[in-house]
């Protein structure tokens, strides 16, 4: 088979929350700092004080959006995973005496589904002494809030836990869990990574009325919402103490050193208007101080993915739909075949122009598959034949009958292969290990 | 992780899928010998039979007449089934000439395989091996004169200890398999056998991977891959010692109920629990029941007592409201001023 460049066939992205493609409107806003605004934002000259500005506009319209917060709680960033480890590391470093004795080790409260930029992160701290409780999920994917409550101790120092899950989608309670944590003790740094969830649900960080209002700090990245790749932000609560990680320069209020990619910047705040704000026509999903994504555009994606799901559990049998039962995002659905690798279904879909992914290990560059799916006990005949669609604004109809019109196929011509499948009467082959 | 595999492996892969004309998948009736190697588990499994003619009088020179194979596998697991049945009908193949074909011309049949793929041709050349040492069975051939051992796979493999738990790999499969495949290092074995692709606690554990490979080559004089692994070792201990700018001594156990420091009498956290029970139990459910509701008690944590409404009350809009009114009132009145309700 011949892999042909974009130009020379249709492409059907379908990997949306590993990137999104740059919308139109965001690549425009960002050309004028490619030309004649190149600038440093830090220079005294007339000519950069359009770029400083540009950068200090963008930082209050994302506040805004998330709920009118004050822009000196935006930080920008290179990606979400610096905003990760600044908020980990950042917070560790400079709350190491807060709430414990001399004596104890800080604590922190993740879960065994974050992204590896937390749990790696995590990891870290931990060889440099942190105590880490990883909470499990159950086979939907969820907290138990008793074990999340049971977690939390006298020497707890933060809790780091994501909005919704890359791979399943699956929405964690952070409104609910930010204010236990702050009922039991305000001085617990709450962390939220909310990379694949900022333009799609309500996150409003309003220190009075928000749904957000007891997070501290919160992570998230351009590329997933339609801006490009290197910028990502950290918001950070008046009155949380963090350290930098990068050091070495007075930008970003010193939070955060170097000089600032002034293209991204505008560029995210672009996206996020474009995300934020589209829906506010509708009447549901206002935006400004209470946050609300354009929710006729989370609507149109929801009806596109229950389409392409149930027209595949309609012709599939012994697919799992993992999360399924759980709140998700409406953009997300993880499939597993059962009795089948995930990466056979991978190359088979990308013959037919259609790029996803899988959490089966031979496509994640280890042996071993999804760490999320691992958590949720996915059964391991179906652990490895795991794929992800995951959508955008662009996507159409026709793009998702086309999927649904393959992709059976292709789970067809895997299992006839399978030494675990009867091809005959399309069920497992009788002393195939049990679903 | 972007694919990158030779356009032979491409296209067998997809000639596989299409069961287009000349691929090897299914099964073989009465098929002569049959091997099997891997287990869905593991993320990769394949099956493989042939078919001989049989010869009247020597079964040594059977000929080789039909393969087949199944394979639950990524992209290049297929392929390389694919290129071992294409590698056994090149030529007339007896059981035993067919067992020279390693998983080496299996990748180079393929073009090369991603060095992190090279266990998906070791699997082909497992399985074949497997078939071989049925067939050998049935034919009533004994393997030994030719450096095969047939109980081998039977006896070695399971009373080997556990080196690699993910994979499910003896010491002595993996001793083996570093022989016979000539492998140098743990980036190695993990790319041919898998073993320590997963967790990899097995990497420098004793008796793990590094220690079998020492072993293994030793005559070598391979000390420098031991004293690196010592190095590496000892760094890390030195980084976790020098580093450890959190954690002093904490050997003694923090008692809860000294942090908040009160000056008057306090309840134990036994003597609280029981008291919230009680509270709970006596007062309020009983008021809660008579709308449908009810509660429980998550968990106690000095002054914070964490609860979940439950029946009609869970998720009622004032639910919370029911908490910190009365929950709490009820608390403080009954058990300690100082108690804290937070809804869970």
């Amino acid at each position: 088979m011949n892999i042909k460049t974009e130009n020379e066939r249709k492409i059907i992205y379908v990997d949306n929350n590993a990137t999104t493609s740059v919308a139109p409107e965001v690549f425009e806003a960002m050309v004028p700092f490619f030309k004649s605004e190149y600038f440093n934002p830090s220079s005294v000259y007339n000519e950069a004080l359009f770029a400083h500005n540009s950068v200090e506009k963008s930082r209050e319209k994302i506040a805004h959006l998330l709920g009118d917060v004050d822009p000196s709680e935006i930080t920008f960033t290179s990606c979400a995973t610096e905003s990760n480890n600044m908020a980990i590391f950042g917070a560790i470093r400079a709350n190491s005496n807060v709430n414990r004795s001399q004596s104890s080790q800080p604590h922190i409260i993740t879960t065994a589904v974050e992204h590896p930029a937390v749990i790696q992160v995590c990891r870290e701290a931990e060889r440099y002494g942190a105590k880490v409780t990883f909470l499990s999920v159950n086979k939907n994917g969820e907290l138990d809030i008793t074990e999340f409550v049971r977690a939390l101790n006298v020497d707890t120092l933060m809790v780091s836990i994501m909005h919704a899950n890359n791979e399943t989608g699956v929405i964690f309670p952070i409104e609910e869990l930010s204010r236990i944590t702050k009922e039991t003790n305000p001085n617990i740094i709450f962390h939220t990574d909310a990379t694949q969830t900022v333009g799609k649900l309500k996150i409003d960080l309003n220190s009075r009325s928000g749904n957000f209002r007891y997070v501290d700090l919160l992570s998230f990245s351009g590329h997933k919402l339609h801006a490009p790749k290197g910028v990502g932000s950290l918001f950070i609560r008046k009155g949380t103490a963090i350290r930098p990680i990068l050091i070495g320069g007075h930008q970003e209020r010193g939070k955060r050193a170097g000089t600032e990619n002034v293209a991204g910047i505008v560029a995210l705040a672009k996206a996020m208007e474009l995300s934020l704000e589209s829906g506010s026509e509708n009447g549901s999903g206002s935006a400004g101080a209470s946050g609300g994504p354009a929710y006729k555009e989370l609507l149109y994606l929801k009806n596109l993915r229950d389409t392409l799901e149930s027209s595949i559990i309609s012709k599939v049998p012994f697919l799992e739909v993992n999360g399924a039962k759980a709140k998700r995002l409406p953009n997300t659905t993880n499939l597993s075949c059962h009795y089948i690798e995930g990466e056979g279904i991978l190359y088979q879909l990308n013959s037919y122009g259609i790029c996803a992914s899988s959490g089966s290990a031979c496509t994640s560059g280890s042996l071993d598959p999804s760490h999320v799916l691992k958590a949720m006990k996915i059964p391991f005949t179906a652990v490895h034949g795991s794929i992800r669609f995951s959508l955008s604004r662009y996507n159409t109809m026709e793009e998702i009958n086309y999927i649904s019109k393959v992709f059976p196929e292709i789970v067809r011509n895997l299992r006839r292969l399978s030494p675990y499948w009867n091809q005959e009467k399309d069920c497992p082959r009788e002393g195939a290990p049990a679903v | 992780m972007v694919w990158k595999y030779s356009d032979k492996t491409q296209k067998l892969f997809m000639d596989a899928v299409q069961g287009k004309e000349g691929t090897h998948l299914g099964e073989i009736k009465d098929a002569d010998g049959i091997g099997e190697h891997g287990s869905i588990a593991c993320g990769d499994a394949m099956r493989f039979a042939f078919k001989v003619r049989r010869h009247e009088t020597d079964p040594l020179q059977d000929i080789i007449i039909e393969v087949k194979y199944l394979t639950f596998g990524c992209t290049s697991a297929i392929a390389s089934s694919e290129a071992l049945c294409a590698l056994i009908e090149q030529k007339e193949h007896t059981p035993l000439t067919a067992l020279k074909i390693s998983n080496k011309d299996i990748a180079d049949y393929l073009d090369g395989l991603p060095d992190q793929k090279l266990h998906c041709s070791v699997m082909g050349a497992e399985a074949l091996e497997a078939a071989v040492i049925d067939w050998a069975k049935k034919r009533g051939v004994d393997l030994r004169p030719y450096g095969i051992n047939i109980d081998r796979q039977n006896l070695d493999e399971d009373h080997g200890k556990l080196v690699c738990q993910c994979f499910s790999l003896t010491d002595t499969y993996i001793r083996r398999k570093i022989k016979e495949l000539n492998l140098h290092s743990i980036a190695d074995i993990t790319n041919a056998i898998k073993a320590g692709g997963a967790c990899g606690s097995c990497h420098h554990s004793q008796g793990g991977l590094q220690d079998l490979l020492d072993e293994v080559w030793k005559d070598n004089n391979n000390t420098s891959n031991n004293s690196n692994s010592n190095n590496t070792q000892t760094k890390d201990k030195n980084m976790s010692s020098s580093s450890n700018e959190f954690s002093n001594d904490n050997n003694q156990v923090q008692d809860q109920t000294k942090v908040e420091g009160e000056n008057k009498p306090k309840l134990s956290p036994y003597q609280m629990g029981k008291k919230v029970e009680e509270v709970v139990n006596q007062k309020i459910r009983p008021a809660l029941a008579r709308d449908g509701g009810d509660m429980e008690v998550v968990d106690i944590k000095d002054n914070i007592v964490y609860c979940r409404l439950k029946g009609a009350c869970r998720g009622c809009m004032g639910a919370t409201m029911t908490l910190k009114m009365m929950v709490e009132r009820l608390l403080k009145e009954d058990v300690d001023e100082n108690i804290k309700v937070v809804s869970v």
